[in-house]
């Protein structure tokens, strides 16, 4: 595992890190959530799965508050999320599908300007920042526009930007876009020890089932705005009754996406 | 070169061009589609064709005077095909993201850089054609009056490849854009970005100078006094071609139309060779000095911010001088103090004074109306962060009142020396410019919290048209009812210079806490939902 900085406090106790319970939210007529309910424990990490326009963005962005849905509540260590926003982002890392960085400043400035939106003591983000840089291979970039990053490069800094303050809760939407092996295989590593050394809590959605059976957890199947299926990989092969079975098999028939062979034979001609 | 391939691929340019700018993409809608810009010239030919001819009709006036009329007219013709298509586009061009510059979307597919050249040339040409249509049809029915038909017909042919050289030049600007911070000798660090920023504001200035339609007109008067300069300038060959064809000259116009031909020939072969060099463009590197982590800006601290505040603040204060969308904000403010400069002596000082409190009230208005727009979809980063809306309020007032002040202070100080002020009128002008910069900040902020547009466009807008309009109204007015009785009561002493001033102080009151309320509560609407 490559050394990257990392606190040590015991995993947190008490209430859930994340509760979601009967969230609706739609988008004029199209219904995005649909009474979604599911919760994130302490020092556990929850796959969020789901086909294309299956919902999961907009239950991320409801997690910080960025949507509001109509029905349901969502609750981050026991407090509504919309109930006090500022202070429960300052508990939640997030790493957007897309992340929108400001092109103009360096990767360095991008660092410092959300180590002050965190309150970061200069110190602090010294000690934090250039092993991060290092790690993902950043380092002799930093000063450089972000302007001028190749895709991986900026999902590395946003990866960076939403670990920087030591969340407990970390919302990560298919944080590993565009890596490279090495790159990937960091950041797996480091929300693994940031869930089982500091007890933070993790939503992960990806669309890689492989990385998804292997990091996480339970997994949560959402499906045109429902939860379709939840539990750990083996209950979900049960429910699928694919025992043996990969995620993959098990998703694509859960999903009613399982019969894929006159797809197959229709573009093979 | 595969004309199918140039065609297809300009009509996608066009539609692009056409889409850029509107709020709403439905891609059905005719508006959105190549052909209106044939509808558009055809209509703006018969409109101002049918206008004129009814003029003529309808008038006493001798052929003679026609004639000297179409004389003077006929070549401005093509210096306003090139001047329309050098000025929109170059501008356009020079406000647009980066990205939108490049070939990126092309390069990939079989096409040549010359058949890319030759698509983006003529979607650059029809684009702005209506506005020669225009110009032809009310043209035309003077030269037919005055007999002057066939010197038309070459004007109207010479204004066509006038349209193409401007675009010829728009087109080899794109194609360098992306490399705009290696012209600069290849120097890395903050000097090549102001260099950049330099460079782009004094294109912009000197364009929007030089084609001033004035002194254009003014230009075309003195053609005939000035044979030995005109001929050196290949931009106005076309006109000194029908100065010559309409004075007798028959050889001097061939030389000249010549000359006009084979300098868009060349055009056309330098934009190929420039546009094959950056087919693919390289991203350009800009690397700043070292960067040492440390807590926010401590000046900023000083004024009662907070550390996320000021972060905001800092990061949008390096965004109005980084980015290229944020330059016609920075030009505006030098073009008006540059026409200040020239005209400025006959203003008078409650003229100066009037002046110098428009542009510090104009400039807070835009750099405020624009600072929640500039986000785009970074907001989305904004709204994942631990800070409240009223925070982002606080910011982004700062954010748009700490250039204006600076450059409020300076202009205040430079025109109260140029102009040779009492120090008291300079302090009292400097407070009024202030007390506007302020409220229209405010102002701004209003319409920005409330209509902000976070659209990924080619033609950044910032705010949305409809609002941008409103907001540039009703700022104006704030402004002359804040800035006139103010001007008054400092320019002139008198038993109603306290009414004036008490007034002026009175709507600036007035104006200022209304904005004040109303902006705080759009931010506070606003940070309720992302947007988008």
């Amino acid at each position: 595992m490559v050394a990257l900085p990392s606190s040590a406090p015991g995993p947190a106790t008490g209430s859930a890190a994340l509760r979601v319970e009967a969230v609706s939210k739609s988008y004029g007529f199209t219904r995005a959530l649909i009474d979604v309910s599911f919760s994130v424990g302490p020092g556990e990490i929850v796959g969020l799965l789901g086909p294309n326009g299956a919902g999961k963005s907009t239950a991320m962005k409801a997690v910080l508050g960025l949507v509001r849905p109509e029905a349901g509540r969502i609750a981050v260590f026991g407090q509504d999320v919309q109930s006090d926003p500022v202070a429960i982002r300052r508990q939640i890392g997030y790493v957007p599908e897309t992340p929108s960085l400001y092109e103009f400043l360096t990767g360095a400035e991008y660092l410092d300007f959300v180590a002050d939106m965190y309150d970061l003591p200069a110190e602090t983000r010294r000690q934090r920042i250039p092993p991060f840089l290092a790690g993902l291979e950043l380092a002799g970039h930093e000063n450089s526009l972000i302007s001028s990053y190749s895709q991986g490069m900026r999902q590395k800094i946003a990866l960076i930007a939403g670990l920087l303050h030591h969340p407990r809760l970390l919302v990560l939407d298919e944080p590993l876009n565009g890596l490279d092996p090495r790159a990937a295989r960091v950041v797996k590593d480091v929300v693994r020890d940031r869930a089982t050394r500091e007890g933070a809590g993790v939503l992960f959605s990806t669309h890689v089932l492989e990385i998804a059976q292997a990091m996480c957890d339970r997994i949560v199947i959402l499906d045109h705005g429902s939860v379709l299926a939840s539990g750990t990989v083996a209950a979900l092969r049960e429910r699928a009754g694919l025992a043996g079975s990969g995620l993959e098999e098990v998703f694509l028939a859960l999903t009613g996406t399982g019969d894929l062979g006159d797809v197959v034979a229709a573009l093979a001609r | 070169m595969e004309l199918r391939k140039v065609r297809r691929l300009a009509s996608v340019l066009i539609a692009s061009q056409l889409r850029s700018g509107r709020s709403t993409s439905d891609p059905t809608s005719w508006l959105g589609r190549p052909a209106i810009l044939a509808v558009a010239d055809v209509g703006l030919f018969l409109v101002a064709f049918g206008a004129l001819t009814a003029a003529i009709h309808g008038s006493t006036t001798s052929t003679a005077v026609w004639r000297s009329v179409v004389v003077g007219l006929l070549p401005l013709a093509p210096l306003a095909a090139v001047g329309v298509v050098l000025i929109a586009g170059t501008s356009f061009e020079l406000m647009s993201s980066a990205k939108f510059a490049s070939s990126d979307a092309a390069n990939w597919m079989p096409i040549l850089p010359r058949e890319y050249v030759a698509a983006s040339v003529t979607a650059i040409a029809f684009t702005y054609s209506p506005a020669i249509a225009l110009v032809l049809g009310g043209i035309a029915p003077l030269a037919f009056a005055a007999g002057l038909g066939g010197a038309y017909v070459v004007a109207a042919v010479l204004s066509a490849l006038a349209l193409f050289e401007g675009a010829l030049l728009v087109e080899m600007v794109r194609a360098l854009s992306n490399r705009a911070s290696s012209i600069g000798s290849g120097r890395r660090g903050t000097a090549t970005v102001v260099l950049r920023a330099v460079l782009l504001i004094v294109v912009i200035v000197l364009l929007d100078l030089a084609l001033n339609p004035l002194i254009l007109i003014q230009f075309v008067n003195s053609l005939t006094g000035l044979p030995a300069i005109v001929g050196l300038v290949p931009l106005f060959w076309s006109s000194s071609a029908l100065t010559s064809a309409l004075g007798g000259h028959v050889l001097d116009a061939v030389a000249f139309v010549g000359a006009q031909v084979a300098f868009v020939a060349l055009l056309a072969v330098v934009a190929g060779d420039l546009r094959k060099r950056y087919w693919v463009p390289v991203p350009v590197e800009v690397r700043l000095s070292e960067h040492r982590y440390a807590e926010g800006h401590p000046w900023l601290a000083g004024l009662g911010l907070s550390s996320s505040e000021s972060a905001i603040v800092g990061k949008d204060l390096r965004g109005f001088v980084r980015r290229r969308e944020m330059l016609p904000l920075l030009v505006i403010p030098i073009v008006l103090v540059v026409l200040l400069a020239v005209e400025g002596s006959g203003f008078g000082r409650f003229g100066l004074l009037i002046w110098v409190g428009w542009v510090a009230g104009f400039f807070g208005l835009l750099l405020a109306a624009t600072s929640v727009g500039q986000e785009r979809r970074g907001l989305q980063i904004l709204f994942s962060f631990p800070v409240s809306a009223r925070s982002v309020f606080r910011a982004k007032a700062a954010g748009a009142l700490i250039p204006v002040l600076v450059g409020v202070v300076a202009m205040a100080v430079g025109v109260g020396l140029f102009f040779r002020f009492s120090v008291v009128d300079l302090v009292t002008g400097l407070v009024l410019a202030l007390v506007a910069a302020v409220v229209l900040v405010l102002w701004g902020l209003v319409f920005a919290s409330r209509y902000s547009d976070f659209q990924d466009r080619p033609r950044p807008q910032f705010v949305r048209p409809g609002p941008m309009i409103a907001a540039t109204f009703s700022g104006i007015v704030i402004l002359s009812a804040i800035v006139v009785p103010g001007a008054y009561a400092i320019a002139a002493p008198s038993a109603a210079s306290v009414d004036f001033g008490l007034a002026a102080t009175g709507i600036a009151l007035a104006a200022g806490t209304i904005a004040f309320f109303l902006a705080r509560s759009g931010f506070d609407r606003l940070f309720r939902e992302l947007p988008f």
